[in-house]
């Protein structure tokens, strides 16, 4: 299978002040095919959410190099890395980070507005994503606020905006830390549907019950991969 | 369109607070358009007042001493003389009327009524000059001039005083003078005009120029006032200097009269008024200012309360530009909201200003430009202090808003 995401000896340094470096990613490499789904696994402070930011275009490296699709990240501007986060990744968050004024549905649209989506296709699509994440009576539920919903179903929610634009890869972080484990249970069932179906998913967690989910888990410790292995 | 209806939507999460700041330019929009209002009603209705006079009406007074004997010297001094007269009608090409004035006020008494009245000696040709229009009766003319008859044409007002709601035509009032009671007839009554700048002609008793000298105004060639007309209102000024250089040649001291045009008065009236109008609406336009800066503090919090929210934008692939946008649009919706609210209740303002002060004659005309103007002020407003917000806004870091709590 092709390479859709690879990292190439990526190093994250945080300059704290003072002459304070904190190493986030010490030189890191793998790379992560289409329609794989990977668990990318650690304690906290393991660096995993550093690469999950890096891997989603939202901070630069030190030095290293990441091709996405074959465009290499390095060399854009703020304004190409807006227009490619909103193309060719979907963030799914631990905390949901729905937008309180939108209702469900126009939050779904919100990143379809970002890419210039007409109205009608717009409000069409995400209802049919709001669908596939199969929340109860999505006519109803789509005109509600994100405080009018569930947990599960504001992840839901989540989860059918990070598919809004079809993107290449679906980023989640940690993304049943907030819930409720019958939550959690729909919340895993959704990715392995979408994985089944060939999207690329990764996931960011601690917990070995989600990334047994997987068929493959990156171990990360200190900023360095110290275990990649793939089930089935 | 999204962003107008996201940027509404986030104002009506916090309807206090945006009210709250709205307020500001709201009250700053209307003292704007009240105080220019208020400005060009007081123009408009001294202008109007002044103009009355007729354009090309030039007045010589005495000059002002000032302090407490100014009044007293207008009508008593005889620094002015009426060799001045004949001396402006030979000398001045730009004049085409002059005519001296003779006036003192006296006790004037109509049955049981007495009464303190201007009294004027006058020539037949100051009517026309002034443009005193007649009610009824007649006007004097030459030949009450050369009998030195004792009649008289009389202002509107001062004969209701006198005669309550009978016709003063016909009747003799008794002008009292040093012991003796000089008896007038009335022949005319006088329209009411208003003031024309130093003269009352409403509160007046007009009597033949020669019947004041010869009976009750002595002043032994000396005349209270001087009254001219310029040949058109394009020559008023020239006849104005005309005048000045003839008096100075005699008088040599330039405080010692007055030359009075329309057109010097209305252009120092509007001068003033220009300056205390811009005067109140600078004052006023401070407080839109401080309302942007209330504005500039309220989208400071707000892009500080919503780093989480900039953040999950910006994932979602929102641009830089985008962001700051959004910010713009809030604070400029709260300005023209507020400019738009401003400039209906400064209507209902001006109104209510207009009915309390009716007693002042105090006139309120609302301006298109000081709309415009108030209004345009209050989006640039929006605009100005908007923008720091909405580039701090668009310039925070992805990871760093994301993770803010």
């Amino acid at each position: 299978m092709a390479a859709l995401l690879e990292l190439k000896n990526v190093k994250k340094i945080y300059d704290m002040g003072r002459d304070i470096h904190v190493e986030a990613l010490r030189g890191v490499s793998f790379s992560i095919e289409e329609g794989s789904y990977t668990a990318i696994m650690g304690h906290s402070g393991s660096g995993k959410s550093t690469l999950l930011q890096i891997m989603g275009c939202l901070d630069r490296v030190t030095s290293g190099e990441i091709v996405i699709k074959g465009t290499a990240v390095k060399d854009m501007n703020d304004f190409q890395l807006a227009k490619f986060r909103n193309r060719t990744i979907g963030f799914v968050f631990q905390s949901f980070n729905l937008i309180g004024n939108l209702t469900a549905i126009e939050n779904v649209e919100l990143p379809m507005i970002y890419a210039g989506v007409p109205r009608a296709e717009r409000r069409k699509r995400a209802m049919e994503l709001l669908k596939l994440v199969g929340l109860e009576e999505p006519e109803e539920r789509a005109y509600h606020r994100p405080n009018q919903l569930s947990g599960g179903q504001q992840q839901r929610v989540a989860i059918a905006r990070a598919l809004a634009n079809d993107p290449a890869v679906i980023l989640a972080d940690e993304p049943t830390g907030n819930l409720a484990t019958n939550q959690w249970r729909r919340i895993l069932d959704i990715f392995k549907r979408l994985n089944e179906s060939g999207k690329t998913i990764i996931i960011v967690t601690h917990d070995p019950l989600v990334g047994q989910e997987a068929t493959r888990i990156i171990t990360l410790e200190d900023g360095e991969i110290i275990k990649d292995e793939r089930i089935k | 369109m999204e962003i107008l209806l996201e940027a509404f939507r986030s104002l009506g999460k916090d309807k206090l607070r945006t009210f709250l700041s709205m307020l500001g330019i709201v009250i700053g929009v209307i003292a704007v358009i009240v105080a220019i209002a208020i400005g060009a009603g007081t123009t408009a209705n001294v202008t109007a007042r002044i103009s009355s006079l007729g354009s090309n009406v030039i007045i010589i007074t005495p000059g002002f001493t000032g302090g407490f004997g100014g009044r007293a010297a207008m009508a008593l001094t005889s620094v002015l003389q009426e060799t001045d007269v004949q001396n402006i009608q030979q000398m001045a090409p730009d004049v085409a009327d002059v005519t001296p004035i003779l006036q003192k006020n006296f006790n004037v008494i109509y049955q049981a009524t007495n009464t303190v009245v201007t009294v004027v000696g006058a020539y037949p040709d100051t009517f026309s000059i002034l443009d005193l229009p007649l009610q009824s009766g007649r006007l004097l003319n030459q030949n009450d001039e050369n009998a030195d008859a004792n009649v008289a044409v009389i202002g509107n007002v001062i004969a209701t005083t006198l005669f309550g709601n009978e016709d003063p035509v016909g009747q003799t009032v008794y002008v009292s003078t040093g012991g003796f009671q000089v008896p007038i007839t009335i022949v005319g009554e006088l329209k009411q005009t208003g003031s024309k700048l130093t003269f009352n002609p409403d509160n007046m008793l007009i009597i033949p120029y020669t019947t004041a000298a010869a009976k009750l105004i002595q002043l032994n060639g000396g005349v209270s006032q001087i009254i001219a007309s310029a040949k058109s209102a394009q020559t008023a000024l020239n006849a104005v200097d005309e005048i000045n250089n003839i008096l100075y040649m005699r008088l040599q001291n330039t405080n010692q009269y007055r030359v009075i045009s329309q057109n010097q008065i209305l252009s120092t009236v509007s001068q003033t008024t220009d300056v205390l109008t811009l005067l109140l609406a600078s004052i006023a336009a401070i407080s839109m200012v401080v309302g942007g800066i209330g504005i500039m503090n309220i989208m400071l919090v707000s892009v500080t309360e919503r780093t989480k929210e900039i953040g999950v934008k910006m994932a979602m692939g929102a641009t830089r530009r985008r962001i700051m946008v959004e910010f713009l649009v809030e604070s400029m919706f709260i300005t023209i909201v507020a400019g738009a609210i401003g400039v209906g209740l400064s209507f209902l303002i001006a109104a209510l200003v207009t009915y309390l002060a009716s007693g002042l004659r105090l006139t309120v005309i609302i301006t298109w430009p000081s709309i415009v103007l108030s209004f345009g002020v209050s989006v640039a407003i929006g605009l100005f202090f908007g923008l720091y917000p909405a580039y701090l806004a668009s310039k925070k870091s992805p990871v760093e808003a994301l993770r803010y709590e």
